[in-house]
């Protein structure tokens, strides 16, 4: 995956706004940094352009998978399941391949590396957090590759014969939607990848992590046609607001007010991911001692 | 027999290995039980709302599972860690000391590296398939046992010529990683059988990345679907995938110049 090799260039001095009243320069200042991060991340993965489309196929195997069980189920059962007609599924499928690519968060494995070879030391003698470093590579990453995913989408659509719900009330609300499940599972990855401050390896954490996702976030089935244990686990986890509720949206199978209160559970696990990411970063960063420090 | 001997020893230097890293072996061996027990989850929470899939039932969709660990694992024990090995060897050109030992490259190449805690993945395998077996509940005749066994190595020698083809491109490209990513991303298609896919998927999983037929005929064969002209064909395409591989093998090591030539 596309790294953050190349330090943005901080230095390369504008001059300082003296003078200029506090707010605008504040501004100024993130207008400033935004960009060159931008500039940065935008050059590093550039050097990465086929690897990164590669990497569209994990995104695009899965879905296209668990689609063609669930068809050649409501095949065999006259067509529909649970309120799941074939084209039904085939639009589900569809919007969470879109969900899954656009909210792919990879943080914790590289992190894992940094802390375990003590390169993030120098990283964090920078005035920003490498939060923010993250946050741009992994947006840069999805203005890469969704564009070359969409003409995908579209074949898989026809193939399977999709049937789509959309209201435009749904497409208004599917931004936000994915916008908040993306937030989500940038900062759960970083709550898992501050982990390694005390544990140095986290694979084994992220594997059973990755597993919950494939099992409760609307990877092997639609979550409501997960049977009763299942159903109350992925109620309770937070998985679903990762991947389900954009998928839903955009595919109609939702109401208004559906929507909003998935949305709404959403804000809730982005508040409370973000609060325990603040605490066990402070609580961690005590812990990291940087080889050869 | 001189190159079982050599498997042997590649076995228990790599066990050695292993072992030095208790701990780690002991978290990776509890992913794999974590992997296999959510896949089949997976399964049975679509069984949950359906009687078959494409004709197939819970207990031969097991079946499939377990021939797909098994062969994953077979796969991640020997195949995985030599090519990744191999490729570094290229792009270092250490692959020198390789080739002048006195024995098969390809060989050497292929079987080198063992990762040992995956071998629990095929034995989870086995597991799952046993399951499978006891579900579907027929008694398994002897022809199909020899076909299925006959079929199951057809499908490993499918993936190890994928592998070797895919690899051995790295004499012309040196970083070829991303191709292998390609094998990686279209084995989660395995999990079914090949049938339920549209054409186009279909196709590639049994020409191009042929994981799709190399899962899908050893569990049709001990389910006692398989008929002699889809065991023909599978042994051809075999042989011809072998052969090729090899081909490509020594056309690659032709063109490779070593780090200081």
């Amino acid at each position: 995956m596309a790294r953050a090799l190349c330090a943005p260039t901080h230095s390369r001095g504008q001059p300082r706004h003296h003078g200029v009243p506090r707010g605008t320069w504040a501004s100024r200042a993130v207008i400033r940094i935004a960009r060159v991060l931008f500039a940065a991340q935008i050059a590093a993965a550039a050097q990465y352009r086929i690897q990164s489309i590669l990497w569209l196929l994990f995104a695009i195997v899965r879905p296209v998978v668990f689609l063609a069980a669930w068809s050649a189920a409501a095949s065999a059962q006259g067509g529909s399941i649970g309120g799941f007609a074939l084209g039904d599924f085939a639009a589900y499928y569809v919007c969470l391949t879109l969900v899954i690519q656009l909210t792919t968060a990879w943080d914790a494995y590289d992190f894992e590396l940094e802390v375990r070879t003590g390169t993030l030391a120098p990283k964090l003698l920078r005035p920003l957090h490498p939060l923010w470093y993250a946050a741009t590579s992994n947006l840069v990453y999805k203005l890469f590759t969704v564009p070359a995913l969409l003409p995908v989408l579209v074949f898989i659509a026809w193939s399977f014969g999709a049937t789509f719900q959309t209201q435009p009330y749904h497409l208004a609300l599917f931004v936000p939607s994915v916008a908040l499940a993306a937030a989500l599972r940038f900062m759960f990855g970083w709550v898992l990848a501050a982990c390694a401050f005390w544990t140095t390896r986290i694979n084994a954490i992220m594997h059973f992590y990755d597993r919950l996702t494939f099992l409760l976030a609307g990877q092997i089935a639609p979550l409501s046609l997960l049977p009763g244990p299942l159903a109350t686990l992925s109620a309770v986890l937070p998985f679903g607001a990762m991947l389900a509720t954009p998928a839903e949206i955009l595919r109609g199978g939702t109401t208004l007010e559906q929507a909003l209160e998935l949305m709404a559970i959403q804000a809730m696990w982005l508040a409370v991911s973000w609060l325990g990411f603040v605490i066990v970063w402070r609580i961690g960063l005590r812990h990291f001692s940087a080889v050869g420090a | 027999m001189r190159y079982l001997r050599l498997l042997r020893v590649f076995a228990l230097t790599e066990l050695q290995f292993a072992l030095q890293y208790r701990t780690n072996l002991l978290l990776v061996l509890a992913e794999e039980v974590i992997t296999v027990a959510t896949s089949l989850l997976a399964v049975l929470v679509l069984f949950g709302r359906t009687s078959t899939i494409n004709g197939w039932t819970l207990g031969q969709m097991t079946v499939l599972l377990g021939v797909y660990y098994l062969i994953q694992g077979a796969q991640a024990v020997v195949f995985e860690p030599s090519f990744e090995r191999f490729m570094e060897h290229v792009r270092l050109g250490t692959l020198d000391f390789i080739l002048i030992k006195p024995v098969n490259s390809q060989f050497m190449v292929s079987t080198r590296y063992v990762q040992v805690p995956q071998v629990a993945q095929a034995l989870l395998g086995v597991a799952v398939l046993a399951a499978g077996l006891a579900q579907v509940g027929e008694r398994v005749r002897l022809v199909e046992a020899a076909a299925f066994a006959l079929t199951l190595v057809c499908g490993l020698v499918l993936v190890y010529s994928l592998l070797l083809v895919l690899s051995t491109l790295a004499f012309w490209f040196v970083r070829v990683d991303n191709l292998l990513a390609i094998f990686w991303s279209f084995l989660d298609a395995g999990r079914f059988p090949v049938d339920i896919y549209p054409g186009w998927l279909r196709l590639t999983l049994s020409s191009v990345v042929p994981i799709g037929i190399a899962v899908t005929l050893p569990a049709q064969a001990i389910a006692g679907r398989l008929d002699g002209v889809g065991l023909g064909l599978m042994l051809v395409a075999t042989g011809a995938a072998w052969s090729f591989a090899a081909w490509f093998w020594r056309r690659g090591l032709v063109n490779y110049t070593g780090a200081s030539a």
